[in-house]
């Protein structure tokens, strides 16, 4: 006989069999595909063939043009904490996403706190700003005069990648009306930058976080993900987008997402956005009981949750 | 390594270099030589078989697969992402419907 205790319950996902993000693979994009159920499974009916997808270990599951889902596999994907990200050939992205692996509010209630308080606030965003600059930054410089250097540090990356590849680079446009008629260089940025954007967001969901309290970026509610997005981008779209927009040949998006896979391997992407996450905002392992119930909040400090405080006055209400 | 409907010379030529943990399954740690080398003898001996191969390798998903000799699964890669396709009847019947639409310069 097997311990009752290891049967695995079909109803609710147990969620100590979910691979950790860190643990897990990155993004998959797909075209023209229908994604259905099928028992526990997921599967999806694509041009090439019917494909079976491991979504408990992928992050991001971006659907491109031409797909649709069944309800049954947003269940199924919402269970296993991979976001659905729908994107679209404007660059237009729409965000869909689960629960995350997380059911604890522990570093939620944390950013929160660290948002809220201006001066906790900054001290964040200086460390944001820091980690981009591997000498460091002077104590006294203010906010301005930090943004300041990030523009000038953006500003020569463009451009020393624009002399390595010699692609000519003049601004960043967002054309969001006229995809066809952008540079390949913005195309090739915006593909890398849409890869990054689902990462960043998959990662603060699975981690428990909110992707609407930034703190660099404010009054999206994505702003969280653009920040964390930023930590990154220059080393990892940059590098990939320059050099596919320099490759003749078509297919620029799909190479990009293709170079972006190997190279978001090699520095160890989401290894590291997991862990700056942690040591940005701070905050324990918050999973004690995933499935007990919650407190209830009380200034003077929590009740305990799950019970019933009616006592012996409760009258004829029961 | 799995083998399937294969000749007996095959299987046992396999078995002398992998374990055979269940019958066309084989298990084992080789150098990259000798695994590229199983492979090819594997593909010219197969006949009307089917043979898989999965090896560790140093992409994001940790590992690569080749397969040969079996017309309805295929290894495709998307974006770099492998994973298996098959042509089932379901399939056929939704990619009338999923087909890309067709490019105006072919029409």
């Amino acid at each position: 006989m097997t311990d009752p205790s290891n049967a695995i319950i079909w109803q609710r996902q147990n969620l100590r069999e979910l691979p950790k993000f860190r643990d897990g693979t990155g993004y998959l994009y797909l075209e023209h595909t229908r994604l259905e159920q099928d028992g526990r499974g997921v599967r999806a009916y694509h041009p090439e063939g019917m494909l079976t997808i491991p979504v408990a270990s992928l992050s991001v599951l971006l659907l491109g043009p031409g797909c649709s889902v069944s309800h049954e596999a947003v269940k199924a994907l919402s269970d296993t904490g991979c976001s659905l990200l729908w994107v679209g050939e404007e660059g237009v992205r729409l965000y869909a996403s689960g629960l995350g692996e997380t059911r604890s509010a522990a570093r939620l209630h944390r950013q929160a706190t660290l948002w809220a308080n201006p001066q906790s606030r900054l001290r964040v965003v200086r460390q944001m700003y820091a980690m981009r600059f591997p000498e460091g930054l002077p104590d006294d410089l203010t906010l301005q005069q930090i943004r300041g250097r990030e523009g000038a540090r953006m500003r020569d990356a463009y451009a020393r990648y624009s002399a390595a590849h010699g692609v000519r680079w003049e601004t960043r446009q967002y054309k969001q009306q006229d995809w066809n008629r952008a540079t390949p260089i913005n195309k090739a940025v915006s593909a890398g930058n849409a890869c990054l954007y689902g990462l960043a967001h998959a990662a603060i969901l699975s981690m428990g976080y909110s992707p609407a309290l930034g703190f660099v970026h404010t009054g999206k509610l994505l702003s969280f993900v653009y920040d964390v997005a930023d930590l990154y981008k220059v080393e990892v779209v940059l590098p990939i987008a320059f050099r596919e927009a320099a490759t003749p040949g078509d297919d620029l998006e799909r190479r990009v997402r293709t170079g972006l896979r190997d190279h978001m391997t090699r520095l160890r992407l989401l290894e590291r956005m997991a862990a700056d996450l942690v040591h940005l905002l701070g905050g324990d392992d918050p999973d004690p009981e995933p499935s007990a119930p919650g407190d209830l909040w009380d200034p003077s400090g929590n009740a305990v949750g799950g019970r019933n405080y009616a006592g012996d006055d409760a009258g004829s209400r029961s | 390594m799995t083998l399937e409907a294969v000749p007996e010379s095959l299987r046992g030529e396999l078995a002398r270099w992998l374990i055979e943990v269940q019958p066309g399954v084989y298990v084992g740690n080789a150098s990259a030589l000798v695994r590229d080398l199983l492979w090819d003898k594997a593909v010219q001996h197969t006949r009307r078989g089917r043979c898989t191969q999965v090896y560790r390798a140093q992409n994001e998903q940790g590992f690569v697969i080749r397969t040969h000799g079996d017309g309805a699964r295929r290894v495709v890669s998307l974006d770099g992402y492998q994973l298996v396709a098959v042509r089932n009847a379901r399939h056929a019947e939704l990619s009338r419907e999923y087909a890309p639409p067709e490019d105006d310069d072919k029409l």
